[in-house]
C-alpha cells in the first residue's frame, strides 16, 4: 500500500495513502475536536469543528473528510484553526442551555470539554435563547432539544446501521430539530440505546439512567456483557459497589460500537441484595455455619465416602474457570454427566449495518464454554425443567448457580450428598447438605466463551458480599484436596 | 382618505413589468408559464417540480388518479432515485390537497417506498409547503431588508388587519392566510408579495384593500 507522508502541528507523519486528516492526527496523538464525525458511520462534515488549517489551502479544511496528502503542512492547534473552533464553539451555545448542574451528560460532553479548554469564558449574547424542552423518544431514550448540536449521528445510526430511519431533522435553521414521524417514536427498535452513548452531548439521554449518578463518580471495569452468547465487550459502570449501567466497549471483531437494549438493560440482577454470604452445612441438629474451613473439610469428608453415582448441574451464567473446575471435580469424584439449562429467545436479533453482531438465541454468555466442556443441555427454552434424572439421584448432586426456580421443594432429598455453590438463596435447594456461596461474574475474574468461540475476558467490577467466593477457587480447592494435595 | 387615482396598484402582477415597455407576461416569461395550465403541467422540464394551486383543493382528494397519476408516473421515471423524487412527489400532492398533512406525509412516503420521518423531515425543512390548511388566497408577504426598507412590516400589518386574521390563520370566510415570508427575489421591487403562485410588487399598506377587494371580486 502506498504511503503519504505529511506534518501535522510540526510533527511528521507516515499513513497509509486516502486517510483522513482527522486519523493522521490520531497516529500522533493529537486529537481534532469533533461531532459529527464518528468512525462506523458516514461523515456528512457537517459540525464545522474539526476545521484545520492546511497551508495553501484557500479555506479551513474539515479534516474528518480531507485525505492527507504527501508533503502537507497541517495546523490543527494555532493561528486559524483554534480561532475558528472558538468561533464554531460560540455558535453552538447561542441556543444552548448551559444546564451542566442537571444533565446526566456533564462529566463525559464534548461540548463541556471543548467549551473549557477553547472556548470563551463568557458569553456574548444578549437575546433569549429559544426553548424546545424535552421529548420522549420511547424505549429508552428520552431527548432534550435545547442541548442538542445536531450533528446528526442518531439519525445516521437508525439509518445505516440499525437500517430503520424513523429519525430525522425535523424544521431548519434554529428551529431545526430531532424527531421521529410525529408520535411514533422510536417503535420497538432493539438498538436505540446507541444513540445516546454517540450522542456527544446531553440532548440523547437514557431514562434508566437519568439522574442517578454523575459521570465522574462511576468506575468503569472492563467487563463482557452477560445477557447472550454474542459476548459484546462493555463496560460496567459502578459506584459505591452498585452497578449503574453498561456501555460498548468498541470490539472490532466482536460488537463494533455497539450492544443491544437487551444486554443493556439486564444488569439490576448483579445487584441483587439476597445474597448467601457464608457457607452453611445440614447436620442432623440442623443448619449451622462453620466458615469456609469447617465447611470444606467436612465436604470433602463426605466426597471421600460418597459411592453412589454423580450428577451435576451447571450454569451458562458460570465462567470457564467454574466450569472447568466443576468438570476437575467431577471427574475427580468417579465422573459423571453434567448438564445445564439456559434460555433460548425465538429468533435472533441482528443489527443490519453490522452483521457480525446480533443479540443471539443463546440468552447467556457462556453456552458456548460448557457446550465445550462437555456439558449436555437439558431443559426447555425458558430455563426450566429437564432435571428428572437429576433430582432421582440418590447419589452426589452438586449444583453450580442454577437457582432451581422451577424445581420443587424436595429437589435432591434423595441424593446421598447435595451440594449447592450459588449467589443467591434456592428454595429449591433446602434439602442441600452444602449451601457455598460463590460470587456473580461481575464479582470476579474469568472469561466467556461466545458464539465464535472466542474467549474473552472480564474483570471484577464489584466486591463480593460476606465471604462469598469465585466458584473455581472453592471447587479447585476441593478437588486439590481430595488428590491429597494440601 | 385622500385614496389616489392611480390604479390600485401599478403592475398586473408579473416580475419585471416596470411599465416601461409595451410587453405581455407570456412575451417575457414564455406562454407555459402564463394562462390556463394544462392538467398534465404544461412544458414537461417545469411541470412537476413547480406547484400550482389548484383554485379549489380538496384536502381528501386521492394520491394519485388519473392525469395526476400520469404526472406522478412521469416524476417516477425522471429521478433516478425514490428520494430524489420527493420533492416533485409532495409539490404535486399539495397542489392537490393545499396543504401537506401528516398524513399526506405518510401517503407520500408509502408511494416512494421512504421512511415517513424523512418526509416529514423534508417537509418541515421548506418552507413552501404548507403543513396545516390555508385560505383560498396564501398572501406572502416579504419583510426581508429591501422590502423591510420600504415598509414590508406595514404592508403585512395592513394585510393583518384588512383581513381580519392572526399571522399564519385562515379569515373566517376561508378566503385568506397571511404569512411574513423571507426573500422572494424581486428586492427590486419592494414591497414583493406573492398570493398563490402570483407576485405583486411595489406593494404600499394603501394598495391594500384595494388588492383584497380585487381578489375576492376577480380572483388571482
Amino acid at each position: 500500500m502506498s504511503t503519504v507522508t505529511l506534518t501535522i502541528d510540526g510533527q511528521r507523519v507516515t499513513v497509509p495513502e486516502g486517510t483522513s486528516l482527522l486519523h493522521a492526527a490520531e497516529e500522533i496523538g493529537v486529537e481534532v475536536p469533533h461531532y459529527c464525525y464518528h468512525a462506523a458511520l458516514s461523515a456528512p462534515a457537517q459540525c464545522r469543528l474539526c476545521l484545520v488549517d492546511v497551508e495553501g489551502a484557500p479555506k479551513p479544511m474539515p479534516s474528518c473528510v480531507t485525505q492527507a496528502q504527501d508533503g502537507q503542512v497541517v495546523r490543527t492547534d494555532e493561528g486559524l484553526a483554534r480561532e475558528m473552533r472558538k468561533g464554531v464553539l460560540e455558535f453552538y451555545l447561542i441556543n444552548h442551555p448551559l444546564d451542566c448542574p442537571i444533565c446526566d451528560q456533564s462529566g463525559e460532553c464534548k461540548l463541556q470539554d471543548y467549551v473549557h479548554s477553547e472556548g470563551r469564558a463568557h458569553g456574548r449574547g444578549v437575546e433569549p435563547k429559544r426553548v424546545f424542552g424535552r421529548d420522549d423518544f420511547g424505549g429508552d431514550v428520552l431527548f432534550y432539544g435545547d442541548r442538542c448540536v445536531m450533528c446528526t449521528r442518531c439519525v445516521r445510526f437508525m439509518e445505516e446501521m440499525a437500517q430503520d430511519p424513523v429519525l430525522t431533522v425535523v424544521e431548519r435553521g434554529d428551529r431545526a430539530v430531532i424527531d421521529t414521524f410525529f408520535e411514533q417514536g422510536l417503535k420497538d427498535s432493539s438498538w436505540s440505546g446507541n444513540i445516546v452513548d454517540i450522542c456527544p452531548v446531553g440532548a440523547l439521554v437514557s431514562k434508566d439512567f437519568l439522574h442517578k449518578a454523575r459521570a465522574w463518580d462511576l468506575d468503569h471495569t472492563p467487563s463482557v456483557c452477560p445477557n447472550c452468547s454474542q459476548g459484546c465487550n462493555v463496560d460496567i459502570h459502578t459506584r459505591d459497589n452498585v452497578v449503574h449501567r453498561l456501555k460498548p466497549r468498541e470490539n472490532p471483531e466482536v460488537n463494533g460500537h455497539w450492544m443491544c437494549d437487551y444486554g443493556r438493560g439486564h444488569y439490576e440482577w448483579m445487584n441483587r441484595s439476597d445474597r448467601i454470604e457464608e457457607p452453611f452445612v445440614r447436620g442432623d441438629g440442623g443448619w449451622s455455619a462453620p466458615g469456609w474451613h469447617g465447611a470444606l473439610a467436612s465436604l470433602r469428608e463426605r466426597l471421600q465416602d460418597c459411592r453412589g453415582p454423580v450428577h451435576a448441574v451447571a450454569s451458562a451464567h458460570a465462567s470457564n474457570e467454574d466450569l472447568a473446575a466443576l468438570r476437575e471435580l467431577v471427574e475427580r469424584i468417579g465422573g459423571g454427566d453434567i448438564v445445564y439449562r439456559s434460555a433460548r429467545a425465538p429468533d435472533e436479533v441482528p443489527l443490519p449495518g453490522f452483521p457480525m453482531l446480533a443479540r443471539r438465541r443463546d440468552l447467556a454468555p457462556n453456552t458456548r464454554g460448557a457446550e465445550l466442556l462437555g456439558m449436555r443441555r437439558v431443559g426447555g427454552d425458558d430455563a426450566s425443567g429437564g432435571l428428572d434424572e437429576v433430582a432421582a439421584s440418590t447419589g452426589t448432586l452438586i449444583v453450580l448457580g442454577d437457582e432451581l426456580a422451577d424445581q420443587p421443594e424436595d429437589f435432591g432429598s434423595r441424593a446421598e450428598l447435595f451440594a449447592y455453590l450459588g449467589a443467591h438463596p434456592a428454595p429449591a435447594a433446602r434439602s442441600a447438605h452444602f449451601v457455598l456461596p460463590v460470587t456473580t461474574f461481575a464479582e470476579q475474574e474469568g472469561t466467556f466463551t461466545n458464539v465464535q468461540t472466542r474467549v474473552q475476558r472480564f474483570e471484577p467490577a464489584l466486591r463480593a458480599p460476606g465471604s462469598a467466593q469465585p466458584a473455581w477457587q472453592v471447587l479447585g480447592a476441593l478437588t486439590a484436596s481430595l488428590a491429597g494435595e494440601r | 382618505m385622500s385614496a389616489p387615482a392611480r390604479v390600485p396598484f401599478r403592475n398586473p402582477g408579473w416580475a419585471g413589468n416596470t411599465g416601461e415597455f409595451d410587453l405581455t407576461e407570456a412575451e417575457v416569461r414564455g406562454t407555459d408559464f402564463v394562462g390556463e395550465r394544462p392538467l398534465d403541467g404544461g412544458h414537461e422540464s417545469a411541470a412537476p417540480s413547480y406547484p400550482y394551486m389548484l383554485p379549489d383543493k380538496d384536502p381528501d382528494a386521492v394520491l394519485f388518479e388519473g392525469p395526476y397519476r400520469e404526472r406522478f408516473e412521469k416524476i417516477r421515471t425522471r429521478y433516478p432515485t425514490a428520494r430524489a423524487a420527493l420533492i416533485p412527489t409532495l409539490n404535486l400532492a399539495q397542489e392537490l390537497r393545499g396543504h401537506v398533512s401528516p398524513e399526506t406525509m405518510d401517503e407520500v412516503a408509502a408511494l416512494l417506498g421512504l421512511a415517513s420521518a424523512e418526509v416529514r423531515g423534508t417537509v418541515t425543512f421548506y418552507t413552501m409547503y404548507n403543513k396545516r390548511p390555508v385560505g383560498r388566497f396564501l398572501i406572502q408577504v416579504c419583510t426581508n431588508i429591501s422590502c423591510s426598507l420600504c415598509k414590508g412590516e406595514e404592508v403585512l400589518e395592513a394585510f393583518l388587519r384588512h383581513t381580519g386574521t392572526e399571522l399564519g390563520e385562515t379569515s373566517g370566510d376561508g378566503d385568506f392566510t397571511v404569512i411574513e415570508v423571507e426573500c422572494l427575489a424581486a428586492c427590486g421591487f419592494p414591497v414583493a408579495v406573492q398570493i398563490n403562485s402570483r407576485y405583486y410588487e411595489n406593494v404600499l399598506p394603501d394598495d391594500v384593500p384595494a388588492l383584497l377587494q380585487r381578489l375576492r371580486e376577480h380572483g388571482e
